[in-house]
């Protein structure tokens, strides 16, 4: 079995207060994996490490190490811009770019390769990709030109996802991608992300439980910045080994 | 896009506001015409007249308000940037400046003008000059009617005290500006690789752009509503000049006051109805 994420030890801190405390994971390639878990309990914080977004704070202290394909990104010879390229992230809102749907799908591919003249043909093509494995191409591709920020919250928040795929990222990040949409919404992101695992590895947050059982090949149960539990998503809900998670779970708390 | 530009409200908006231009156009035109002629008359006549009247003074405030204050808004827009987007978020710096600008901001500008006046004239002296009577250099040329020959010493006063009075303003606002766009949609770029001259100029800028661009006017009106004061302050600077101010140039810049207005209003109501805006705020 191999593993695009594993951590080692992994430990953090926001000023004094510590939000991770020795975290040992091994995210399975190519799957969806949920991160489950009361609110504060680290798992944004989790999973913002994995791009390494959560330095822009500047009170971070990270430590131990975060193997992603098989390279600790703590090294000092990784770049951000290449981590994040194989890493995608979405977030709890929808945040397409304010400007034309075409240009948010190619805006990684231009910073990334600035010289790199790409043609109106190759571009036609990439956004046509990007739309249609994200069920998109039949309702946007008359809306093109349109600015992102008009579209509904569900469009806004498949196109978030579909201009992560001209990067081909390994790995992409999800935190409650659904907590803004309504149920048709978040069925439809839902199917998206089944459709699309197996190429990617998703690692999503959520708060919906219901959620995380319908979608997720293995589950993980966080709580106070610790991992309690990390099993196959029907054995942790049907026979939970630790009584916490047991206690969430079953709705006894949280 | 196009849809928007084609709205009936947002024509009338561009006609008017080109009407305006134009206005202001003409009646600085006129106003230039005028002041030749006025100097022409002195040169031939040969006689001053000691009437201070008010347009020399307000010119010679335009002429010193309109580079100062462009630069203050400047120097201002671009320390904001440094404070919110480079400085870390607990460096303290920015808790350090924080209070002063606050501070700097509710001072009326009328307390500037004192300002200028107690520090500037009384402790460093630096007025000196204004007493020696004007009229000497006067006959000769006939060159000192157009308002816009100064005393240096009290054009770097004025200086100062605008850059004090409008770069304040002018921080605030633009910091308020960046502020606006939410850390969420700031990561949108960064998540991508994106660095950070290309987040600003992709996501920020053009998010936080017609705020920026509001809090620059509000900084730049400041600047003029000050001007009268210091007309007081180098009032015997210029003791010749046209009397009076030259009605053609009030009557169309009164004129193009009135256009901008309604047209700003037409603005804002298109913003209401926009759903392209609506829809905006209900992403962020």
């Amino acid at each position: 079995m191999n593993y695009s994420i594993e951590t080692e030890n992994l430990s953090l801190w926001y000023g004094d207060f510590q939000a991770l405390i020795d975290v040992n994971v091994k995210i399975t390639d190519g799957q969806i994996t949920s991160l489950i878990g009361p609110s504060g309990c680290g798992k944004t914080t989790l999973l913002r490490c994995f791009n390494r977004v959560n330095e822009r704070y500047g009170n971070v202290t990270t430590k131990g190490k975060i193997e992603i394909l098989g390279k600790n990104i703590y090294d000092a010879d990784v770049s951000l811009p290449e981590l994040r390229k194989a890493v995608g992230m979405v977030f709890q809102r929808p945040n397409p770019l304010p400007i034309s749907v075409y240009e948010n799908i190619l805006f990684g591919l231009r910073i990334h390769s600035p010289v790199r003249n790409i043609t109106r043909t190759e571009s036609d093509q990439i956004v046509e990709e990007a739309l249609t494995s994200v069920f998109l191409w039949k309702d946007l591709k008359d809306k093109l030109k349109v600015r992102a920020t008009s579209l509904q919250l569900e469009q806004q928040q498949k196109l978030c996802i579909a201009r992560l795929l001209p990067l081909k990222p390994k790995i992409i990040l999800m935190d409650e991608p659904c907590s803004a949409l309504d149920t048709k919404g978040t069925l439809a992101v839902e199917e998206l992300m089944e459709a699309l695992a197996g190429t990617y590895t998703f690692l999503i947050v959520t708060h919906n439980m219901a959620q995380a059982r319908r979608v997720s090949k293995e589950c993980i149960y966080m709580f106070l910045g610790e991992l309690i539990e990390h099993r196959e998503t029907q054995a942790l809900f049907e026979t939970p080994e630790h009584p916490k998670t047991a206690d969430y779970v079953q709705m006894r708390y949280g | 896009m196009n849809a928007l530009m084609t709205r009936p409200e947002s024509r009338k908006k561009i006609a008017l506001q080109g009407i305006a231009f134009i206005m202001v156009g003409a009646a600085f035109i006129f106003l230039w015409n005028d002041l030749k002629k006025t100097a022409t008359a002195h040169i031939q006549t040969s006689s001053v007249s000691r009437i201070s009247g008010t347009l020399p003074s307000l010119l010679s405030d335009l002429n010193l308000i309109l580079p100062i204050s462009l630069m203050a808004v400047l120097f201002g827009v671009a320390c904001a940037f440094y404070l919110e987007e480079w400085l870390p978020a607990t460096s303290w710096v920015r808790r350090f400046i924080e209070s002063p600008v606050d501070f700097l901001i509710e001072i009326p500008s009328l307390l500037y003008g004192l300002l200028a006046i107690t520090i500037f004239f009384n402790y460093a002296g630096i007025f000196k000059e204004i007493g020696t009577p004007p009229l000497q250099n006067v006959n000769e040329s006939g060159l000192d009617v157009i308002p816009f020959q100064r005393n240096t010493t009290i054009f770097y006063a004025e200086a100062l005290i605008f850059i004090l009075m409008v770069t304040p303003v002018a921080l605030k606002t633009t910091q308020e500006a960046l502020r606006s766009v939410a850390t969420p949609i700031r990561e949108s770029a960064y998540v991508l690789g994106a660095n950070q001259w290309q987040v600003l100029a992709k996501q920020v800028v053009p998010l936080a752009f017609p705020r920026i661009l509001s809090g620059a006017c509000r900084a730049m009106s400041r600047a003029f509503a000050a001007a009268a004061l210091l007309i007081g302050i180098h009032i015997s600077d210029h003791t010749t000049g046209p009397r009076g101010i030259p009605d053609r140039f009030m009557l169309f810049l009164g004129g193009a006051l009135l256009l901008s207005t309604i047209s700003s209003f037409l603005k804002e109501s298109r913003l209401e109805t926009s759903p392209t805006v609506t829809a905006r705020h209900d992403s962020l």
